[in-house]
């Protein structure tokens, strides 16, 4: 049973309609890509999964069962968590303040300090900076917080919408080995990102969005061929 | 001395308004006009159930104000959540204006009043200073309720959220924070902070009138702009301020004491022009004002 299944998603914002019919499921342990230019919807789709955006029409099923139409702060009790774009880290608060708010959506509470030191290990500098605020950390190592802080909450899917932006290129490779690390702990990613190279070559699959439709799937030994991604990224006449 | 008591007295009054209209704005960037209203009604009461023990009279006070407050959450800003802060000041003047006719109806339009706490309006003598009780009742008030807030909004798991949601609701949603629960804590520690400011009201003034709570509210809205309107701290250190400015001004001024509050206004503009975000606010707060 697919752990994540969205199908004929339709959501945008208020008369303004964003996604079109936009279907994809997710195997438990699975990473799937979402790539697209600006303005494809990709963020929009992420939101919507987590319910942030009312879907229009459609429906989103976590593990068998329906999520579409619960509020946020109930979605990730039910088991999926979203990185929001920016990381969106509370500056003000320190690293553990952030960390604890992440438990707050984490269902086995008397596991918590478990988690805790699980995160902790998964991302040392989370440790030595842990009373830091977290404003004063680098872009890197507030991704890092920002992933931890939703994997504090147990997820069963971890959705990241663009965890690379604004990051240095060796930073990225950081990031992404680490995503590999919780994929591999039976945490399911979706991960949306403007650099097709870089996701289709991570995930075991990845979808092409473009004016909020998905317009091809693609797998990792698509990211070798160039062309063929240029044109699936940016359409036929690319 | 007494001066400065009393300053420092009216100061804690109003940090004590202006924490409760900054707790309320932190998680739904809504200016509560109508938080007046609790102020009055917790006075009110107080003065109805003048005859019962000066500790239940409060209680019920508290209680009253508190579930007011949840009320308005639940009958009007929870429906209007999401239309804008525009609409959102416009209901809570409308609620504010609403409340006040109801309290026209149910009390009377003329004061209501009764001793309350009368114990609190004598003075005594120390190393030949003249103390007012009432003022140093009200700063040990003040200053254990400031504690308990600073507890906690710093120490406890909703104080966290608290601070979290007042930086950014959609992300503290997204890890779990319950809007709806959230919202209708602040509404309630508004309205008990609301209880306390009245009960200091109306033992220095036991003339109680529908618009009884008025005149604070709006000091205190002065003061959490000047202090920072994103940050509880700076709600309260502004009240603190405005509070404080307007107590020396009036014992200072002697008869020119009509001119009290343009010069308030004037220490407010300055500060406003040093500081436009207010004295504790971030940048990030800044552009969000």
């Amino acid at each position: 049973m697919a752990i994540l299944e969205v199908k004929d998603l339709q959501a945008g914002y208020g008369k303004v309609d964003v996604l079109f019919g936009v279907s994809f499921s997710l195997e438990p342990g699975q990473s799937l890509g979402i790539v697209g230019p600006n303005g494809a919807g990709k963020s929009t789709l992420m939101k919507a999964i987590a319910g942030e955006v009312a879907l229009k029409s459609g429906s989103v099923h976590l593990q068998g069962s329906p999520i579409s139409g619960k509020k946020p702060e109930d979605v990730v009790r039910l088991g999926l968590s979203l990185v929001p774009e920016g990381r969106q880290i509370f500056g003000g608060l320190t690293v553990t303040e952030n960390l604890m708010l992440g438990l707050t959506g984490r269902r086995d509470k008397a596991s918590s300090k478990q988690a805790l030191d699980q995160v902790r290990g998964l991302f040392p500098v989370l440790n030595t900076h842990a009373e830091y605020q977290a404003g004063m950390l680098s872009g890197g190592q507030q991704q890092q917080l920002a992933i931890a802080r939703a994997l504090v909450a147990d997820p069963k899917v971890l959705l990241l919408d663009e965890p690379s932006l604004g990051l240095a290129p060796t930073v990225i490779m950081d990031v992404f080995s680490k995503l590999k690390e919780i994929i591999a702990l039976g945490t399911s990613v979706v991960i949306v990102e403007q650099r097709a190279h870089l996701v289709t070559a991570f995930a075991e699959k990845t979808l092409i969005i473009r004016a909020g439709k998905v317009q091809a799937t693609l797998t990792p030994e698509d990211a070798k061929d160039e062309v063929a991604l240029r044109r699936a990224y940016f359409g036929a006449g690319a | 001395m007494q001066a400065i008591l009393d300053a420092i007295s009216l100061g804690g009054t109003y940090a004590l308004a202006a924490l409760g209209l900054g707790l309320v704005f932190g998680v739904m960037r809504l200016v509560n006009f109508a938080h007046a209203e609790l102020i009055t009604i917790s006075a009110y009461v107080m003065v109805v159930t003048n005859d019962l023990p000066l500790l239940i009279s409060f209680l019920l006070a508290s209680l009253v104000a508190a579930l007011l407050a949840i009320l308005t959450e639940l009958a009007i800003y929870r429906r209007l959540r999401g239309t804008g802060p525009a609409i959102m000041l416009i209901a809570s003047f409308g609620l504010s204006v609403g409340l006040q006719k109801s309290y026209e109806l149910i009390f009377g339009a003329l004061p209501r009043s009764a001793a309350v706490a009368p114990w609190m309006t004598g003075s005594f003598e120390f190393a030949g200073l003249n103390f007012t009780i009432s003022s140093l009742v009200t700063v040990a008030i003040t200053i254990a309720i400031l504690l308990a807030m600073g507890y906690l909004v710093e120490r406890t798991t909703l104080g966290l959220q608290l601070r979290a949601a007042a930086t950014d609701f959609k992300t503290a949603r997204l890890l779990g924070v319950r809007s709806n629960r959230l919202i209708g804590s602040a509404f309630a520690i508004s309205g008990i902070l609301a209880s306390a400011v009245g009960f200091i009201l109306v033992v220095e003034n036991p003339q109680v009138d529908p618009m009884f709570g008025l005149n604070i509210t709006i000091l205190a809205l002065v003061g959490i702009v000047i202090g920072g309107i994103s940050s509880l701290r700076g709600a309260a250190l502004g009240g603190f301020i405005v509070g404080f400015i307007l107590s020396i001004l009036n014992t200072f001024l002697g008869n020119a004491r009509v001119y009290a509050y343009s010069y308030l206004f004037l220490a407010v503009v300055i500060i406003l022009l040093v500081r436009p975000g207010g004295i504790l606010s971030k940048r990030n707060e800044m552009e969000r004002v």
